[in-house]
C-alpha cells in the first residue's frame, strides 16, 4: 500500500514545516493514523518507551506510539484512581473516545503502571493487548537469547494480526528504513549540539514526534528535508546557558513548556521521546534480523530511569550526556506521579552536586497550561547561574 | 528444631480446642519475634543479610548460603502499624524522595539513614540483594543500596504474562524461552552469592530448603481454600496478615513447615467444628490490594462492625510470592525446578496483581461472596493502577456489590478515617439492599 | 397524623426535614453548622419543628434518622444512615425516573446509581483532592472576589470560556488571576472553572455508569452555572430542585417514615419499604 500519510510540506520553509508537525503532534484526532485506515491499513499501538517498531513496520502495518496528550480525559477517568501519572490515562482516554482506533496494544513492563496497561486494555477493547516484556536484567548473558525469543514471540502474535507471515527480507527492509531514521534524529541532536541557535528544542520535538504516528519513510523524507533547511538557517548564535533536560523520557511535557524553556535557553540534549533513539548505532541488516534487534537493544543502546543496566548507572549516564554536549547546568523534571522519575531525580540530585552541576528540579504534567511560575523560577535559576 | 522435637497438639474436640483454636496467630507472632531477633543479632554473629522482596524472595537458595533474608517490605508495614512510619518518610523526604514516591521505599531509606533502628529491632545492612521484577519499584529500590552500601543487587527478571487468557505452561515452546531465562539467571546468581558469602554452592543443603518450600506450598494453598467454609474460620486481611509474615520470614525453613501444617490442621479442626471468627458474618467478602496498615486494626473494624468478614484476599496471593499455586518443586532436579518453580509463582504473584478480575469473578460461588473491597493506593501503582478499571469488569460479570477505596498502606497523610468510614457505611447500606432485593425476588 | 424527621448535618450547612405519613414535607430548616455540630443538629431540629408548626407535639415525630458527616453527632436521632443512601432516596422521591444522582456539595461530590425505589445499586466519590467540588468553586469565588451565588449567574454570559488546566484547588487561585492578567474576562474565566468542575464530576459518574434520568443535588446544584455545564457536557438535561441542598435530609426523613410505618425496631437495614 503506498498513500502518502504527509502531504503539503514539501515546499514550505522550515518554520512552516515545524509549524505542520506541530499542528499534528497536537492534533488529537490524530489524522494521520485516519488516512492510514481508510486506506485499509492496520495500526499497532505501542506505549512508551521502546518498542521494535521494525516488526510491525515489516508486516506492513503503522507502528503507532501511543504517548498521551495535553489534554483532560473525560471517559478514562473511570477506569483509573487519582495517584497516577497523565499519560496513561490521556492514551487510555485515546483509544476509549476512539480518536486512535487500533488492531493490536502492546505495553511493556517499564514501570508499575505501564505493565497494568495490557490487563486494562484487555478488559475494554477486542483488539489483542499484550505485555512485550523486555528484559530487565540486561546484564544476564541469558538476557539476549531470551529477548530474541521474546522477538520471535511477538512477531508471531503480530502476523497473525496482519493477516501473513514475516519474512527475515522484510525485517531487514525495515531495519533500513528505521537505521536512516535514527541517523537523521542523530544528525538532528548533533545541530541542537554543535549550533543550538538553529533549531530550539520544541522545534526538535516536534519534528521527531511526528515519526511516531506516520510510516518512517515519509519521515524520513520529511527529516531529510527539514534538517536540509535548518542548516541553511541565517540566524545568530545568542548568549545563552546550554542545558541538558532530563525526564522526558515516557510523559512529555507539553510543547508550551519546552518553548518555554527554549526561550532563555539552549537544549542541547534531552531524553524526550528516548524510545526513538534507544538504539544508537545501525542495526545490522546481516544475519538473524531478530538477533540483531535484540543485540541493539542490550548492547548499542541509550539510558532511562526504566531500564536496568548495571554497565549504565543513570547518574554517570546524565554525566556523560551533559559533558558531551557542553552543557553547564541541568534540567531534572518528572512527570507528576511518575514513580521510577522521582527515584531517579534523588540519585542525580546528589551526582550533580557532587560534580558542582547546577541544576532545577521541577515535576510537569503533560496538561499543564500554565508555566509563569516555572518560568520566574527557570530564569531565576540561570540568572543566579550567570551572575555568580 | 527438627519436627519431632514440635510437640503436636492433638486435633480433637476434647481439650483440644483450647490450644488449637488460635494457634497460627499465637505461633505466628511469636515466630515473627524471634525472627526479628535473629536478624538483630545477626551481625554478632559474624552472618550476613540478603535483602529480598515478597514476590520472589528466593530464600530457598539465599538459605543454602547461610544467608539471613531481610523483607524491607515487612519492615515498612511494621512502622506503619507501629504508628511509627511517619518519621521515617519524613527522613526520606528530607533526603529528596518526592511526596509521591512509595512509602515503603521512603520508610526503608528512613530506617537506612537511622543504622537499621526499628520498632521491631536492628535490621542488618544488606550483603547483597535479590529481587525480581515483579514490581518494577523492587529494581529502583535495588539502586538505591546499591548507591546506599556499593554491595552486589541481582535483578532475577521472571517475565509475566503476556495477556489475559494466555498462560504458557511446560512444553510450550513460550515457556520454554521464559523458563531458560529464569534458570540461566538462577544459575548466575549462584556465582554472585558463592562471592557474597564465600561459600560453595551445596545442591543438597539447597534441596532441604526446597522441601520445606513445598510443605509451606502444600500448606498455604490448603489455608486458602479451606476459608469457603461458613462462617469463615480466619480474617483474609487481618489474619492473612499473620500466615503472609510467616510464609515470607519462614520461607525454605522447617519451622515455617511445621507451621503451616498447624494452621492447616487448626483450620480444619475449625471447619469441622463450625469456629468462625469472632465476630457475627453477615457479608462475606474479598479484599484486593494491601491492607491500610497505618490504621490496620480500625480498618478491619470498619468492616467487622456491619458483620463483614475478608473470606479471601488478593494480598494472599501475590504478597506469598505465588504460594496459593501450592507449586510444588521437584527434588530430584532442584535447579530446574526452582527456575521453573520461581516462574510460575511469581508469574501467578503478578496476575493476581494485573489480572485478578476473572480470578475474583470465579471465587463468588464456591466462597459465598457478596462484595469486593478494592484498596487503591497511592504508593503501589503495581498494585493499584488497575483496581478501578478491575472493579468495572468484575461488576460486569458477577453480582456482587463493590468498593473502591484510596488510600495508603503507609502514608497516614493520605488516610482520611472519616471519608473511608463514610464509603464503608454506604457499601454496606448497599449490601442491605441488595439482599433485600434479593429476597424480595425469590 | 405521625411525622418522620431527617437531619442532614454538612460540613457548613445543617439541614432538617420533617414529613407526614403521606411523605409530604411540613417543615424545613437550614442553618450554619459552625463549630459545635451537636448543637447544630438539635438548633436545625428546633427550627423546622417550629417551621412545621408542630414544636408542641414533639412525639409525634416517630422517628429521627441523622445523616450526613456529623450523623453519628445527631444524637437525639434514633439512627443514622449515610447520605450517599439518603441522596439516592431523596432524588427518587422527587424525580421519580432519576437513575442516577450527583451530588455535588462542598467538600465531596457523589455519584449514584440508584434502582426505581431510590436504593442505592452503586456509588463512587470523589478522592481526598478538592477538583470537582464546590470547594473549587469557593476558590474561584475567592480569587475573582465574586460572592459564591453569583458565580453561577456571571459564567452564563461566557462567550468564549477559558480552559482551566489545575485540577488543585490550592493552585485555581493562581491560575485565575494569570487568566486575569492575560486580559481574560470574568466570565469566560468564570465558566472554565465551571467546565473544570463539571469535566471531574461526569469522570465520577462514569464510575457508577451514566444512565439516565440524572438528578443534580447537594449545594451546588443551586448554582445555574454548574447546572448548565453538565448538560451541555452530558448532552442531555438534568433534574435540579429548587430544594436540592435539602435532598439529604429528605432521603432521611423518608427512611425515617419507613420505619415509623413498618413500627420496626430500629435497624440498620436500608431500603425498607412500607
Amino acid at each position: 500500500m503506498v498513500v502518502r500519510m504527509l502531504e503539503g510540506w514539501q515546499d514550505l520553509p522550515i518554520e512552516g514545516v515545524v509549524e505542520y508537525c506541530r499542528d499534528l503532534v497536537e492534533d488529537v484526532d490524530y489524522p494521520t493514523v485516519k488516512r492510514w485506515r481508510e486506506n485499509g491499513g492496520k495500526v499497532v499501538g505501542r506505549f512508551q518507551v521502546y518498542f521494535p517498531d521494525e516488526i510491525v513496520a515489516a508486516a506492513g502495518m503503522l507502528p503507532l506510539s501511543v504517548r498521551g496528550g495535553s489534554f483532560e480525559v473525560s471517559e478514562a477517568g473511570a477506569h483509573f484512581g487519582g495517584y497516577l501519572c497523565s499519560i496513561v490515562k490521556t492514551s487510555l482516554e485515546l483509544a476509549l473516545t476512539q480518536k486512535i482506533v487500533l488492531d493490536m496494544f502492546v505495553s511493556h513492563p517499564i514501570c508499575d503502571s505501564a505493565r497494568n496497561l495490557a490487563a486494562v486494555y484487555g478488559r475494554n477493547f477486542d483488539y489483542p493487548c499484550e505485555i512485550l516484556y523486555l528484559p530487565q536484567n540486561a546484564n544476564s548473558a541469558h538476557a539476549i537469547t531470551y529477548l530474541r525469543g521474546e522477538y520471535d514471540r511477538l512477531k508471531r502474535d503480530v502476523e497473525d494480526v496482519a493477516g501473513h507471515r514475516i519474512s527475515d527480507d522484510d525485517l531487514r527492509a525495515a531495519i533500513v528504513i528505521f537505521n536512516e531514521n535514527r541517523r537523521l534524529l542523530r544528525e538532528m541532536y548533533a545541530i541542537r549540539r554543535d549550533s543550538p541557535w538553529l533549531l530550539a528544542v520544541d522545534e526538535a520535538y516536534v519534528l521527531m514526534a511526528v515519526g511516531g504516528m506516520v510510516p518512517r519513510q515519509e519521515h524520513n523524507e520529511l527529516l531529510r528535508y527539514a534538517l536540509d533547511l535548518v542548516g541553511k538557517r541565517t540566524l545568530q548564535p545568542q548568549d545563552r546557558m546550554r542545558l541538558v533536560l532530563e525526564g522526558g523520557f515516557c510523559e512529555q511535557p507539553p510543547l508550551d513548556l519546552l518553548h518555554t524553556i527554549g526561550q532563555f535557553s539552549y537544549v542541547v540534549d534531552d531524553d524526550l521521546l528516548i524510545g526513538s533513539r534507544w538504539i544508537t548505532e545501525d542495526v545490522s541488516t546481516e544475519g538473524d534480523p531478530l538477533g540483531n534487534l535484540a543485540d541493539a537493544y542490550l548492547e548499542h543502546s541509550s539510558y532511562s530511569a526504566v531500564q536496568h543496566d548495571l554497565r549504565k548507572p543513570k547518574e554517570k549516564m546524565l554525566l556523560d550526556r551533559i559533558k558531551d554536549s557542553g552543557a553547564s547546568a541541568a534540567i531534572i523534571t518528572a512527570a507528576k506521579m511518575c514513580e521510577p522519575g522521582l527515584d531517579e531525580q534523588v540519585a542525580y540530585i546528589k551526582a550533580l552536586d557532587e560534580e558542582g552541576v547546577p541544576y532545577f528540579v521541577s515535576e510537569f504534567e503533560e496538561s499543564m497550561t500554565s508555566f509563569d511560575s516555572l518560568q520566574i523560577q527557570l530564569e531565576t535559576f540561570i540568572e543566579n547561574i550567570l551572575f555568580v | 528444631m527438627s519436627s519431632e522435637q514440635i510437640k503436636r497438639v492433638p486435633a480433637t474436640p476434647d481439650g483440644g480446642a483450647e490450644t488449637i483454636v488460635g494457634r497460627g496467630n499465637r505461633d505466628g507472632n511469636q515466630l515473627f519475634r524471634e525472627w526479628y531477633k535473629e536478624l538483630t543479632t545477626a551481625p554478632e554473629r559474624g552472618e550476613k543479610a540478603a535483602y529480598v522482596f515478597v514476590m520472589g524472595s528466593l530464600a530457598e537458595l539465599l538459605r543454602s548460603f547461610d544467608l539471613h533474608t531481610v523483607f524491607p517490605e515487612i519492615n515498612g508495614l511494621q512502622t506503619a502499624v507501629r504508628h511509627a512510619s511517619e518519621s521515617y518518610i519524613a527522613d526520606a523526604e528530607d533526603y529528596g524522595y518526592a511526596s509521591d514516591v512509595c512509602g515503603y521505599v521512603k520508610a526503608d531509606v528512613g530506617l537506612q539513614m537511622r543504622g537499621g533502628d526499628h520498632p521491631m529491632g536492628r535490621i542488618p545492612p544488606p550483603a547483597i540483594a535479590v529481587y525480581t521484577n515483579a514490581c518494577n519499584t523492587y529494581i529502583k529500590w535495588a539502586e538505591i543500596w546499591e548507591r546506599m552500601y556499593h554491595v552486589p543487587i541481582f535483578t532475577l527478571d521472571v517475565p509475566g504474562s503476556r495477556m489475559e487468557g494466555k498462560r504458557t505452561w511446560k512444553g510450550d515452546a513460550d515457556f520454554d524461552n521464559d523458563r531458560r531465562y529464569v534458570e540461566g539467571q538462577v544459575k548466575e546468581l549462584i556465582g554472585v552469592l558463592e562471592g557474597v558469602t564465600g561459600k560453595k554452592f551445596d545442591i543438597d543443603k539447597l534441596r532441604d530448603h526446597m522441601g520445606y518450600a513445598n510443605r509451606m506450598s502444600v500448606g498455604f494453598k490448603r489455608v486458602v481454600e479451606v476459608n469457603k467454609a461458613v462462617p469463615a474460620l480466619y480474617n483474609g486481611v487481618t489474619d492473612g496478615t499473620v500466615y503472609l509474615g510467616v510464609a515470607n520470614g519462614f520461607r525454605g525453613r522447617e519451622e515455617g513447615a511445621k507451621y503451616f501444617e498447624d494452621l492447616v490442621e487448626e483450620l480444619e479442626y475449625k471447619a469441622a467444628n463450625g469456629i468462625g471468627t469472632l465476630h457475627e458474618e453477615k457479608y462475606r467478602l474479598v479484599f484486593v490490594g494491601v491492607p491500610c496498615y497505618p490504621i490496620f486494626r480500625r480498618f478491619g473494624e470498619m468492616f467487622s462492625k456491619w458483620g463483614g468478614e475478608f473470606v479471601g484476599s488478593s494480598y494472599l496471593w501475590f504478597a506469598s510470592g505465588g504460594m496459593n499455586t501450592g507449586f510444588e518443586y521437584d527434588l530430584d532436579n532442584p535447579l530446574e525446578s526452582l527456575a521453573e518453580g520461581v516462574l510460575v509463582t511469581v508469574r501467578n504473584a503478578m496476575d493476581s496483581m494485573f489480572y485478578s478480575d476473572k480470578m475474583l469473578v470465579d471465587m463468588v460461588e464456591p466462597y459465598g461472596i457478596d462484595g469486593v473491597v478494592y484498596h487503591s493506593i497511592k504508593s503501589c501503582r503495581t498494585v493499584s493502577t488497575g483496581l478501578a478499571d478491575n472493579r468495572l469488569a468484575v461488576m460486569k460479570d458477577a453480582d456482587v456489590g463493590t468498593l473502591l477505596l484510596e488510600s495508603d498502606h503507609m502514608d497516614s497523610r493520605v488516610v482520611s478515617e472519616a471519608q473511608l468510614k463514610n464509603r464503608v457505611d454506604a457499601f454496606f447500606e448497599g449490601l442491605a439492599t441488595r439482599k433485600l432485593i434479593a429476597e424480595r425476588a425469590s | 397524623m405521625s411525622y418522620a424527621a431527617g437531619v442532614d448535618v454538612g460540613s457548613t450547612q445543617t439541614k432538617a426535614i420533617i414529613i407526614d405519613e403521606d411523605r409530604r414535607i411540613v417543615g424545613r430548616a437550614l442553618i450554619d453548622t459552625g463549630a459545635n455540630v451537636t448543637i447544630a443538629a438539635e438548633h436545625a431540629y428546633e427550627v423546622a419543628l417550629r417551621d412545621g408548626d408542630i414544636h408542641e407535639e414533639k412525639e409525634a415525630v416517630g422517628f429521627i434518622v441523622g445523616t450526613g458527616y456529623g450523623r453519628y453527632k445527631v444524637t437525639f436521632g434514633d439512627t443514622q444512615t449515610t447520605e450517599i443512601s439518603c441522596h439516592g432516596r431523596g432524588a427518587v422521591h422527587m424525580f421519580p425516573a432519576t437513575r442516577t444522582v450527583l451530588d455535588m456539595g462542598g467538600q465531596d461530590t457523589k455519584a449514584i446509581k440508584v434502582n426505581p425505589n431510590g436504593e442505592i445499586l452503586d456509588f463512587s466519590m470523589n478522592d481526598k483532592c478538592a477538583a470537582g467540588t464546590g470547594r473549587f468553586l469557593g476558590a474561584a469565588s475567592t480569587a475573582l472576589e465574586i460572592p459564591l451565588d453569583e458565580l453561577g449567574p456571571t459564567s452564563l454570559r461566557s462567550e468564549r470560556p477559558v480552559k482551566i488546566s489545575t485540577t488543585c484547588t490550592v493552585f485555581a487561585e493562581s491560575e485565575i488571576l494569570s487568566w486575569l492578567g492575560k486580559g481574560k474576562k470574568v466570565e469566560d474565566i468564570l465558566f472554565g472553572v465551571h467546565q473544570s468542575v463539571a469535566g471531574r464530576a461526569i469522570g465520577l459518574l462514569r464510575r457508577v455508569g451514566i444512565e439516565q434520568d440524572v438528578a443534580f443535588t447537594g449545594g451546588v446544584a443551586r448554582n445555574i452555572g454548574m447546572v448548565k455545564a453538565l448538560e451541555e457536557l452530558l448532552g442531555f438535561p438534568i433534574y435540579v430542585s429548587e430544594e436540592s441542598h435539602f435532598m439529604g435530609a429528605l432521603g432521611a426523613a423518608l427512611f425515617a417514615m419507613d420505619h415509623v410505618k413498618s413500627r420496626q425496631a430500629p435497624s440498620k437495614l436500608m431500603g425498607v419499604t412500607a
